[in-house]
């Protein structure tokens, strides 16, 4: 494993359309990933995750990596790897840090790119799995 | 500054459980976020959920949006089935114009269950269309606010329209009982579409 990260920028306290000098970069931003739109500021304005398959229920965790370099990340990135020390869905990171769900996709996908989260996810053909839908069947019955 | 503020966690999980959810759908005031309540262990949650495909779109051509991004508010709980096993409940709006959010709730999803309400019955009508034309297994739901049905089930089911192999069933979102049959009726529709799929 080199110190490469792919598909995460390295993490810098200042937002990247604020990082040029000149006048000129400040007025007329020509990073396409600047967008106008508010919730997306957090993400560079990419709607889409790295990963735009990432379910809003997979289960994320803080990886070690991420624990021992959470001060380096940038806010957003460290709210999330702050908080997952437990493990939660994207949804609930959602939620706690009050972001836009489509949002927290971006920045999950993001720091499991860069290994900073560990991932669960699903699997595919849980809805025709036989054994799976017996057990959250009976799961379901035990409920009193 | 932030000094290192983790402890190493003595007991750390080196695996998560599966996660499976079922869609709850349905009109405004429905009875979505009271049936995830009913049920949920956690406290229900809310996030928000804006139209991403339009956002790709002003990414792509830089140009400012014509359109207005519409905020929905998705509300969610969550059941521990067993050790390895964690059941999501997500409730979404059902009018046609939150579609967007629907392929991201529903990949992946064991089955949905559509509420509704005998007096707007018309409201569940996007959320029947949209989870019969992707084939997710699906079960209807009137939600009886006063405890008692006031048309025959039948002409419910006449004037809704759906697929004879649909259930439809009745039921009261604020009873965690209810609730769970509910949603064992759902499951029990995704086990026979999977068995008729997998020829089981």
């Amino acid at each position: 494993m080199t110190d490469e990260i792919p598909g995460l920028r390295p993490p810098s306290p200042i937002r990247p359309y604020l990082a040029g000098h000149g006048e000129d970069q400040l007025q007329q931003p020509n990073d396409p990933d600047v967008s106008p739109l508010r919730p997306y500021l957090l993400t560079s304005g990419r709607a889409e995750p790295v990963d735009d398959t990432l379910e809003i229920e997979a289960q994320i965790l803080t990886s070690e990596r991420g624990m021992a370099s959470h001060e380096r990340l940038a806010f957003e990135h460290r709210d999330i790897v702050t908080l997952c020390t437990t493990t939660m869905s994207v949804a609930e990171v959602a939620a706690k840090l009050r972001l836009h769900i489509g949002v927290a996709r971006v920045l999950v996908a993001d720091l499991a790119a860069a290994g900073y989260l560990t991932i669960w996810r699903p699997g595919s053909g849980l809805s025709e799995d036989l054994d799976m839908i017996e057990r959250v069947i009976r799961g379901l019955q035990e409920i009193r | 500054m932030d000094s290192k503020k983790f402890a190493e966690p003595s007991a750390r999980p080196t695996r998560a459980p599966t996660p499976v959810k079922i869609v709850i759908a349905g009109g405004f005031g429905v009875g979505k976020t009271t049936a995830v309540s009913a049920i949920s262990e956690i406290r229900p949650l809310t996030t928000e959920a804006a139209m991403t495909s339009v956002a790709t779109d002003i990414d792509r051509t830089g140009h400012v949006p014509t359109k207005t991004t519409t905020t929905v508010a998705l509300d969610f709980g969550c059941i521990t089935i067993d050790r390895d096993i964690k059941l999501y409940l997500f409730g979404t709006p059902g009018q046609d114009r939150f579609g967007f959010m629907w392929n991201d709730l529903s990949q992946g999803a064991l089955g949905a269950l559509v509420i509704v309400d005998t007096r707007r019955l018309e409201d569940c009508y996007p959320a029947v269309d949209y989870f019969e034309q992707i084939g997710l297994p699906l079960v209807v739901a009137i939600n009886l606010f006063d405890g008692s049905l006031t048309h025959d089930i039948e002409d419910v089911r006449w004037a809704l329209t759906i697929a004879d192999e649909t259930p439809l069933i009745t039921f009261d979102a604020r009873n965690k009982l209810s609730v769970r049959d509910a949603l064992l009726a759902v499951l029990r529709r995704t086990r026979e579409q999977a068995k008729a799929r997998t020829g089981g």
